[in-house]
């Protein structure tokens, strides 16, 4: 496993995109809209806390002029065993895969896919490769209707220095039983993160892909600007689970926005554990009626981490269903911040949309804020929402310390019982088996 | 002759919650192989000596000692307190979201084994499920329970049906049951009491702490006390509890007055 690293500056700039697009050997229109992207962020002013979306989280302190604007290009691997150790301890079971995308350093360094699957025509791999192979493909779907380059400040950088992704295809029809498994790893330090990751499954598609976004804590500051595009077509099911468990340096953006045409199926899970700062923008338009969207979240912050969830259920048709859960515990003296808003529009009758934030507070130095909004604008809808902060209550660590339960196992039994209601909603072992792992690490126990 | 150690001892015990004391001046004995029964009027400090006894946090300790087997426990925390065999079944049993009946009640029996034999052994996950499923069907408790969540949406039979479960998993030596009786309609009270009767043992000794006289229909006292005010005012055998039926907690006070005057 050997990266080549290049000769650049740090910072982001033009050149330095040209460059990049260069280096990759990327066709034109490619390039064209690299320089797009950079131009929207040229005049995109950098957010900051007099907007309302980053009121409560400051990135006043964001190393752009420090970081690489990318990294080497990583070299392909014939084994995943060939991969970094620390990597390759978290690749989990081969036999519970179809499929599985490594990319290393943005680069895509590693490959598989069942033979059976690729044979009915299943595309599962990295977004340059996919550029070259099926570029139609990648041109009408890549940052163009799910997430685009005028999403927001980050999601323009990501338009300019993406380097690779995963790109996943199911063909109409096509049914796939075993979870495809995605892994964006990065290791050298100092330099930018773009995960890009965008599915496309057409009507009648079936698949679970779980992405696994994960680094080693190093000294120097990273930043991370991701984008996620999951379009499901009419009556097309996508189970995406994401894991964030970036390194501790590590600034982390990301765009996710799910497109459900009529009678799709989106189910997600985000698990946020990593980063220093992480800013996620989570939504699913539901653009087609009789669409059902179901976001659960998952985040636990420990040290001073500040994460912060911003989700958008944006109900465009009519007889759609968004159910959002997020659930999330603060420990020492992290900081956490979500808001949700279900959006209904005029013509979108029969919306059916829940939203519930529960965060759990384990120290009193900890804070989380939670702010739940609606804006209806259908009269024939059922909406509702929540949204709770508390602390492990004392009768209950109580209660388990009288039948001799110690008091860190109890607050720990709290805490898992606390995620289970999200966990048990995902109905994939392997992840359930590795958050509730991550967080009995977490609790520190 | 080497002193007797009684199971169970409470010496002048004040105690109270919030600077008010509630206890005042409790005194108590009891063997292995007893069975006492605490009855009185509701208010009158039944509820608090339970949680002082099983060490909640809330409740302050005035004065006094409680001893288990010799040794003050005032001064360990609940956890070891049951770990060193003593066990409350709660009038109002905790409900915990997302904590399954299985994996409490591993946990828990677990904790107090490992306590009581003196080296770390941990029942194999097989050898759990097999006690647990014993313990099921000698309550009568459907399989399906130990999947639950702890008391969540438990029905008040559930509730106190669990309690003695997990006296049946913990196997105490001194147990206290709260009010274990109330809400519970004729049939589910005959099938607690059961269960508490085939888990008594001479080794043990049990405090039925109760409004009514009822269960001890079921749940045969050698000794009953009525407390009032915080104190124990008469103890006696079980016929006490019979006369308490007939002549209500009234009566005991003009006695309580007469003898105190």
């Amino acid at each position: 496993m050997s990266t080549r690293v290049i000769e650049q500056t740090r910072g982001f700039s033009r050149e330095a995109a040209v460059e990049l697009s260069h280096l990759l050997g990327e066709p034109e229109w490619l390039r064209q809209r690299r320089l797009a992207a950079w131009e929207v962020y040229e005049r995109t002013p950098m957010p900051s806390r007099t907007d309302e979306e980053w009121r409560r989280t400051d990135i006043r302190r964001l190393p752009l002029d420090a970081v690489w604007p990318y990294t080497g290009l990583g070299q392909r691997v014939n084994s995943p065993e060939a991969l970094p150790t620390a990597l390759v301890e978290i690749l989990g079971d081969a036999a519970l895969r179809s499929g599985l995308l490594v990319q290393v350093d943005g680069s895509g360094v590693y490959t598989q896919l069942d033979s059976e699957l690729a044979r009915r025509g299943v595309i599962f791999t990295d977004l340059l490769t996919a550029a070259r192979e099926v570029p139609k493909l990648v041109q009408q779907f890549f940052m163009t209707e799910a997430v685009t380059i005028q999403d927001n400040k980050f999601a323009a950088l990501h338009g300019a220095f993406w380097s690779s992704g995963t790109f996943l295809y199911v063909p109409a029809g096509v049914e796939i039983a075993l979870p495809l498994r995605s892994f964006v790893w990065a290791e050298t330090p100092g330099a930018a993160i773009f995960a890009h990751t965008l599915v496309l499954a057409e009507p009648g598609a079936n698949v679970v892909l779980i992405d696994t976004w994960a680094s080693p804590t190093v000294e120097e500051p990273l930043i991370a600007s991701n984008v996620v595009e999951l379009i499901v077509q009419e009556s097309a099911q996508v189970r995406y689970i994401q894991l964030q468990d970036w390194g501790r340096s590590v600034w982390n953006f990301t765009t996710q926005r799910g497109l459900l045409y009529q009678d799709a199926i989106l189910n997600t899970l985000n698990v946020s554990l990593g980063s220093r700062l992480s800013k996620a923008f989570i939504a699913s338009n539901l653009v087609g009626p009789g669409a059902t969207a179901e976001m659960l979240g998952l985040y636990f912050a420990d040290d001073a981490q500040h994460l912060d969830h911003q989700t958008r259920q944006w109900h465009v048709a009519p007889y759609a269903t968004s159910d959002l859960l997020y659930k999330g515990a603060l420990k020492d003296r992290a900081r956490t911040v979500f808001s949700g808003l279900i959006k209904v529009f005029p013509q979108a009758q029969r919306t059916d949309a829940y939203q519930a934030n529960r965060n759990l507070i384990l120290s009193s130095t900890a804070r989380a804020d939670t702010i739940p909004n609606l804006e209806i604008g259908a009269n024939d809808v059922r909406c509702t929402h929540g949204a709770t902060v508390g602390q492990v209550e004392e009768e209950y660590i109580f209660y388990l310390m009288s039948r001799g339960i110690s008091r860190p196992e109890a607050v720990r039994l709290i805490v898992d019982g606390f995620f289970d209601e999200v966990i048990e909603r995902v109905p994939v072992h392997e992840v359930q088996e590795t958050v509730r792992t991550a967080i009995a690490r977490k609790i520190g126990l | 002759m080497a002193e007797h150690t009684p199971l169970f001892m409470i010496e002048n015990l004040h105690a109270g919650i919030e600077g008010k004391e509630i206890l005042r001046g409790v005194n108590l004995v009891i063997e292995r192989g007893e069975i006492h029964a605490l009855m009185g009027p509701n208010g009158s400090g039944k509820s608090t000596l339970a949680y002082v006894i099983a060490g909640h946090p809330n409740y302050e300790v005035y004065e006094g000692r409680i001893l288990y087997k010799g040794e003050n426990v005032l001064e360990l925390p609940a956890d070891e307190r049951a770990r060193m065999g003593m066990f409350l079944a709660f009038q109002y049993p905790t409900a915990i979201p997302g904590v399954t009946m299985a994996n409490f009640l591993r946990l828990a029996v677990n904790a107090v084994r490992k306590a009581r034999s003196g080296e770390d052994k941990a029942l194999t996950p097989r050898e759990f499920r097999r006690l647990l499923r014993e313990k099921l069907e000698m309550l009568r408790i459907d399989e399906t329970f130990a999947s639950r969540y702890l008391n969540e949406g438990f029905s008040g039979g559930e509730k106190k049906r669990a309690e003695i479960l997990q006296m049946a998993m913990l196997e105490p030596e001194f147990a206290v049951l709260d009010e274990t009786d109330s809400g519970l309609d004729i049939d589910a009270l005959r099938t607690v009491a059961d269960g508490v009767n085939q888990l008594f043992n001479p080794n043990m000794a049990l405090l039925v702490i109760t409004h009514y006289q009822r269960i001890l229909n079921y749940l045969r006292p050698h000794y009953v006390h009525v407390m009032l005010d915080g104190k124990i005012t008469i103890s006696g055998g079980p016929e006490l509890a019979e006369e308490l039926e007939q002549k209500g907690y009234d009566w005991v006070k003009t006695q309580h007055v007469g003898t105190a005057s």
